[in-house]
């Protein structure tokens, strides 16, 4: 008789749940605002951003080159720098004066000097310095010309030495130029991109930002239209707390599992990004990132009294929430007030995780510590969530 | 006119969302972009070694590695495997590798190979210990040729004459320090009160739509939608620029960033864009009378504005449609103006265009007058 009872409640919290998630799902639908957020802008969003970083270097940086020495060395210098993939010799100027009014013309970002001595110096075996000026509106510029020119004077100093050495065999030639040799290898991004580092971070952020924006919007909403302004309807289905939040809970992740699925999947493989994942590490790691992100969007909708009010409270946070995941600014100089702060976010774990996993192969094991603090997020916001609901359905009772 | 400015300061402060998206949500940005890039330039950052070698010359290079200032050593691994995995940890950014004989074989002069590997997934951490790890090898192999130089008798100048014919010296100018702080904050600031005034200023005035409330504000205003405007928005302008005044003085002044050319160039800019911005939300909310399309369309422009206004990733080097649209975000012309301006220090004469395109964008709403005035009379609030 007991288990009989014990079970028509279990049954019926199971049918509540289903009750609330095809009202959900069914507002959801109908709402175009939330549509947005939860359709077009996971769809459209990662295509714009992966657009602007198509060509992920900067290549051919114009430069001016104020040649004071005008010998076969300063040219042959020059010559090379030119051949490089990331300077483009642009012009040349008569002297430093000339070179500053073409840069502030913006026709050119850079500027190589190369002083009168240059060919007398190297010829007494004397050392002499080429100076590189650069603009510093973009530290990509700055790269680009200083990578050139360290590169091409590697390369000279190789080749004046071996000249100076008198060496008989080619062998004796390259080891007496570089008694050790090194080589360099850039791990998970071969071509030093830009997108490629950027593009993951956006992906992992849209989730989560998006979520905030929907979840918001149709907490605003509901606010809006219940007569007491309030977030759990009063119906016999909506009693139970847990019920709730699971109900509607499902609805989001059952549409996030899909938009996931494409900003993870097909999105780095239309643009060619680095894409190394293990399917199974990666939605197996994707699952606790949505629930946090979902239950961390519940509970903040407690914040939204208005239907558009999210859009004024969560959009700007994009930009910090970028930069705290310690993606651009290498999370070992995040000072650890801000440090501690980010562990609030679904996205500072999700970010990190995602990019270990999807740039780096990184299997379960290795993002262990991200995957753990995704869970433990679910879990409290999970409990957050459903004190915040309960906390709305005693209000909304007590109004009545 | 005094009573409509007399009412949206009832409206601005009966809401507290006013007071958090004009006071205290930029104000966080800047503390939190200063704070969080306050040492301006990333130092000690994790890298691995794997010295199979294990001599004394070995743990020489090791220990000036470690004396880098971008560089701390922080662990030692057995082999590239186990350091691979660190770095998929996320433990460290780049390691070196010194294979087992470098010593011997430097000594008996059949050059040794020694490599590093950097993460590129994180492109800052990874460029900056890249610089590191190839100066370091290039002294490293630069020791060996030294001390056979010393030994023949050669003096320090001749000895790095012959090592190093040519040295390239870099000037980064007006940034000396590398500072990304001086390099992000200077154009991400602005951008987020960018953001912020599209975002207000289209709800305010769909607000009025959305509350029915639009007819009392109009009859105020003699059912004159210039004076109704200006009336609602002039009490912003003047918050949005103490703001921005805010953001400069604690830029310029307290932080002392490069400001090349005197404060006034760059605070007029600021003016410009905290008008440019509110009119490209009127305009916005003129073409989109919905309040939600004008605010989706606002938070679109203004995130892609921190995309293409080209500050992180060269305009240049976009796609050239991007290239062309870039004209179309105010940001990208505060970011042209300050470049010249602060940074460079360079004359007004270079700029002008930048800023005559700012004052362009506060013109747009000229152009949907008419039917932002249909809008505010007529429509209803559409969910």
């Amino acid at each position: 008789m007991k288990q009989n009872r014990k079970f028509t409640i279990f049954k019926q919290s199971i049918l509540d749940i289903f009750y609330v998630w095809s009202k959900e799902f069914h507002t959801i639908i109908k709402d175009q605002g939330v549509m947005i957020f939860f359709i077009l802008v996971p769809l459209a969003y990662p295509l714009i951003y992966a657009f602007i970083y198509t060509n992920e270097t900067v290549h051919e940086v114009p430069v001016v080159v104020v040649d004071e020495s005008h010998s076969a060395r300063s040219r042959e210098f020059i010559r090379m720098v030119d051949a490089t993939a990331d300077v483009h010799i642009m012009s040349y100027a008569a002297d430093i004066e000339e070179a500053k009014e073409i840069m502030k013309c913006k026709k050119a970002y850079g500027c190589i000097y190369i002083p009168s001595e240059f060919n007398q110096l190297i010829a007494e075996g004397e050392q002499v310095e080429v100076s590189i000026f650069s603009d510093m509106s973009g530290l990509l510029y700055y790269k680009a010309l200083l990578s050139a020119c360290t590169d091409v004077s590697l390369e000279m100093n190789k080749e004046i030495k071996i000249q100076r050495m008198g060496n008989t065999t080619n062998r004796q030639d390259e080891v007496s130029s570089h008694p050790i040799e090194y080589t360099y290898v850039t791990l998970f991004n071969p071509q030093n991109g830009f997108g490629s580092f950027l593009i993951p971070a956006v992906l992992m952020l849209i989730i989560q930002q998006t979520l905030l924006l929907g979840i918001g919007l149709s907490a605003g909403t509901a606010r809006e239209k219940n007569s007491f302004r309030e977030l759990a309807p009063i119906n016999r289905h909506y009693q139970g707390t847990f019920r709730i939040v699971l109900g509607k809970s499902l609805v989001y992740l059952m549409i996030y599992a899909v938009m996931a699925a494409y900003i993870t999947c097909i999105v780095p493989r239309i643009f060619s990004m680095v894409q190394i994942a293990d399917i199974k590490t990666l939605f197996g790691f994707m699952l606790p990132y949505l629930t946090a992100c979902i239950f961390f969007a519940m509970t903040t909708s407690i914040f939204i009294r208005n239907r558009e009010t999210c859009m004024l409270i969560f959009v700007f946070t994009s930009i910090p929430l970028l930069f705290i995941s310690g993606i651009s600014w290498p999370g070992a100089s995040i000072p650890a007030f801000w440090k501690v702060f980010s562990w609030i976010f679904p996205s500072t774990f999700g970010i990190n995780g995602f990019v270990h996993i999807n740039n780096m192969g990184a299997t379960l094991d290795e993002v262990i510590p991200e995957y753990r603090a995704l869970w433990i997020q679910t879990g409290v916001y999970f409990i957050t969530t459903c004190i915040v609901y309960r906390y709305q359905i005693w209000r909304s009772n007590k109004i009545k | 006119m005094w009573w409509l400015i007399v009412r949206e300061m009832h409206r601005m402060t009966a809401r507290p969302l006013y007071f958090f998206c004009m006071v205290i949500a930029p104000l966080f940005c800047y503390i939190f972009f200063t704070t969080l890039m306050n040492s301006g330039l990333p130092t000690n950052l994790p890298v691995g070694v794997v010295d199979m070698d294990n001599t004394s010359t070995t743990r020489n290079i090791i220990r000036n590695l470690d004396a880098f200032q971008q560089t701390e050593i922080t662990s030692h691994y057995k082999d590239i495997t186990e350091a691979r995995k660190a770095m998929q940890r996320g433990e460290i950014y780049a390691f070196y590798y010194i294979p087992e004989g470098t010593t011997e074989k430097t000594l008996a002069s059949r050059q040794p190979r020694v490599s590093f590997y950097t993460n590129g997934s994180y492109l800052i951490a990874g460029s900056l210990l890249y610089k590191d790890l190839r100066t370091m090898s290039e002294l490293a192999s630069g020791a060996v040729e030294q001390q056979v130089l010393y030994a023949k008798g050669a003096t320090e100048r001749q000895a790095m004459g012959y090592i190093q014919p040519i040295v390239i010296q870099a000037h980064p100018l007006n940034n000396p320090w590398l500072n990304y702080s001086v390099y992000l904050c200077n154009t991400i600031l602005p951008g987020i009160l960018m953001l912020l005034i599209f975002i207000v200023t289209i709800y305010s005035i769909g607000s009025e739509v959305k509350e029915n409330t639009a007819h009392v504000w109009m009859r105020i205003a003699h059912n004159n939608l210039n004076m109704a405007l200006a009336g609602k928005l002039l009490p912003q302008t003047v918050i949005f620029f103490i703001m921005a005044t805010a953001y400069n003085s604690y830029l310029y002044g307290f932080l002392h960033f490069p400001c090349n050319s005197g404060i006034l160039p760059i605070l007029t800019a600021s003016l410009l864009l905290v008008i440019a911005s509110q009119s490209f939300g009127i305009f916005l909310y003129g073409l989109f009378p919905t309040l939600r399309y004008a605010l989706s369309a606002a938070s679109l422009w203004g995130v892609i504005s921190f995309s293409i206004s080209g500050f992180t990733f060269p305009v240049m080097a976009m796609h050239p449609s991007l290239q062309a649209i870039s004209v179309l975000f105010p940001l990208r012309h505060y970011f042209l103006i300050y470049v010249d301006q602060a940074l460079n220090g360079y004359p007004l004469s270079y700029s002008w265009h930048s800023y005559m395109a700012l004052l362009i964008f506060a013109l747009l709403p000229l152009f949907i007058m008419k039917r932002l005035h249909n809008a505010v009379l007529y429509y209803r609030y559409i969910p």
